[in-house]
């Protein structure tokens, strides 16, 4: 009898609290009008044993992230196109071979990859994670962000032209160069500066006022992604409209990173160079260089981006010289 | 061998040796901090569709409307195992919509028609109303609304779906744009290892 008092004294504390639930809920502005008066019918998540009829719990749809061993095929990719990038512009000389290394990296960074992450926007997360103690960044970020300076070190900027989707992009619509005036040129370039002390000013603020301005604000994200916010598309759009008269816009005037390899390519050991013991001191390459990198008949190796066309235009070097005999039979 | 190395040349090794030095030094002390791959994941107990106590307001569609990804990679997801299966399930029908000759609401919540259910266990041909039913989302249409996330919350449902980051749709941004937006700050960076753990079990990493 003790037992089956007890019982009903537990059990009613429960049936006034649902009763009073259920009022509650139908009073509830929620609930009203023709709906049912609604009432949570169990307390606990019924299990399989519960359910019965052979029933079990599915496992819940989860799609995998990335694999670590991907990312490091990106860093791997990114090693190889850079070092393809050094021997084919600067052995080989040649500017088909690099252009097509050029596509074969918009295609993998852009397209496939979908341009994230860059060692554009790496810069942002370096600087957060050498600033904040709290936060780190994956060794693949780290990698992204210092092997093309590295490479700059030694051979200049081999990846802005073999491997950089912003660029590749800008190097395919670019129909009719334009010579920038030397004086406009320097001033302009000194934006990307700007550019990089705003972006590591504002990525360095305490996390809930982070902002990754330089990720907000790329112009191609977008379009390899097939969608993006409007900004961004209309900003890109822009580029490659510019970029079709004036030689990569954003490399030469915007890009921070391009700010960060052209100091790094200042020590470079070797690159690009107009051979001296070959050339004709004609100029042709002068006027091929859409990039404003060939001064007095001799390469600027920071604005240098390893696009190869000054040895495509030299009667006697590159593809041209391979191609020579065709092209002095005169008739 | 012994050519003689000009001034301007030693200058430039030397300071290409301390760029060296700092550019290894940096990129050692980056590796050592590391943390392996990390990857973004919404903070269940953060965002206010699934926070408990935030009952009665609209749900928040911002993850719907800021990812970079045409259809927000960003999905309702029903954690089977937390389901009450219930015969009338406040995520799945609108529940102030008027009662069908089955006794069952006649419109269903969701606007873009993403939640299935089919009857499950034993079935019970007396008592349809006690039957158990297993409600499915279907991820291809899901657009992570958040509509059914908060009527599914304590104290009309369990609380089993919740939004997660579905990794064969995000594009891993750099910066998520939804973490910008977000007012509760629910997105956050999470080793990869605990990306697919229940959504409770989330430790943020910054």
């Amino acid at each position: 009898m003790a037992s089956r008092g007890g019982m009903l004294i537990r059990v009613r504390p429960g049936l006034a609290a649902s009763l009073l639930l259920l009022l509650l809920l139908s009073f509830a502005p929620a609930l009203q009008a023709q709906g049912i008066p609604y009432s949570r019918p169990v307390e606990t998540a019924p299990q399989a044993d519960t359910i019965g009829g052979g029933y079990k719990t599915p496992a819940v749809q989860k799609p995998l992230p990335r694999d670590a061993y991907l990312q490091m095929l990106d860093v791997l990719m990114l090693t190889a196109a850079m070092g393809m990038s050094v021997w084919l512009v600067l052995k080989r000389r040649s500017r088909k071979w690099a252009l097509a290394l050029t596509m074969g990296s918009l295609a993998y960074f852009g397209f496939y990859r979908e341009g994230c992450v860059c060692p554009i926007g790496s810069i942002q997360n370096v600087a957060v994670a050498l600033t904040d103690r709290t936060y780190a960044i994956p060794m693949v970020v780290t990698a992204t962000f210092f092997l093309p300076l590295l490479v700059a070190l030694f051979f200049g900027r081999a990846f802005c032209g073999g491997v950089c989707a912003l660029g590749a992009m800008q190097e395919l619509v670019l129909l009719k160069p334009l010579q920038v005036p030397p004086r406009l040129d320097r001033a302009l370039g000194l934006l990307k500066y700007v550019y990089l002390g705003l972006a590591i000013f504002l990525a360095i603020k305490p996390a809930l006022g982070r902002d990754f301005l330089i990720c907000r604000f790329d112009p191609f994200v977008g379009f390899f992604r097939r969608t993006g916010a409007p900004h961004m598309l209309l900003l890109g759009g822009g580029f490659l409209l510019l970029g079709m008269f004036v030689g990569r816009p954003y490399c030469r005037y915007l890009c921070p990173y391009g700010g960060l390899l052209g100091w790094c390519t200042r020590l470079a050991r070797r690159g690009v160079t107009i051979t001296p013991d070959k050339e004709l001191d004609c100029g042709l390459c002068t006027g091929a260089c859409p990039y404003g990198a060939i001064d007095h008949m001799r390469a600027v190796r920071k604005d240098c981006l390893y696009c190869a066309r000054c040895y495509a235009s030299c009667p006697r070097d590159g593809d041209l010289a391979h191609a020579k005999a065709d092209l002095v039979t005169l008739p | 061998m012994s050519e003689p190395v000009s001034r301007r040349d030693l200058l430039q090794q030397v300071v290409r040796g301390g760029v060296l030095a700092t550019l290894g030094g940096g990129a050692i002390f980056l590796v050592q901090k590391a943390h392996g791959q990390v990857v973004w994941q919404v903070d269940a107990a953060r965002c206010i569709n699934s926070r408990l106590g935030d009952t009665g307001a609209e749900a928040c569609k911002l993850c719907t409307t800021e990812c970079v990804v045409a259809l927000s990679a960003v999905r309702a997801v029903n954690e089977y195992s937390k389901c009450g299966r219930c015969n009338i399930c406040p995520a799945y029908f609108n529940i102030t919509s008027a009662v069908d000759e089955k006794g069952l609401p006649s419109e269903k919540l969701c606007p873009r028609d993403a939640i299935a259910r089919k009857p499950i266990g034993k079935a019970d041909p007396e008592d349809p109303a006690n039957n158990f039913y297993e409600y499915i989302i279907d991820e291809e249409k899901c657009d992570g609304c958040g509509k059914c996330v908060m009527k599914c919350k304590e104290p009309l449902g369990l609380g089993s779906i919740v939004l997660r980051i579905r990794y064969n749709k995000c594009v891993d941004c750099n910066r998520c744009a939804i973490s910008r937006a977000c007012p509760k700050d629910a997105l956050i960076q999470v080793p990869v290892e605990q990306a697919l753990r229940p959504a409770e079990s989330l430790h943020r990493t910054e």
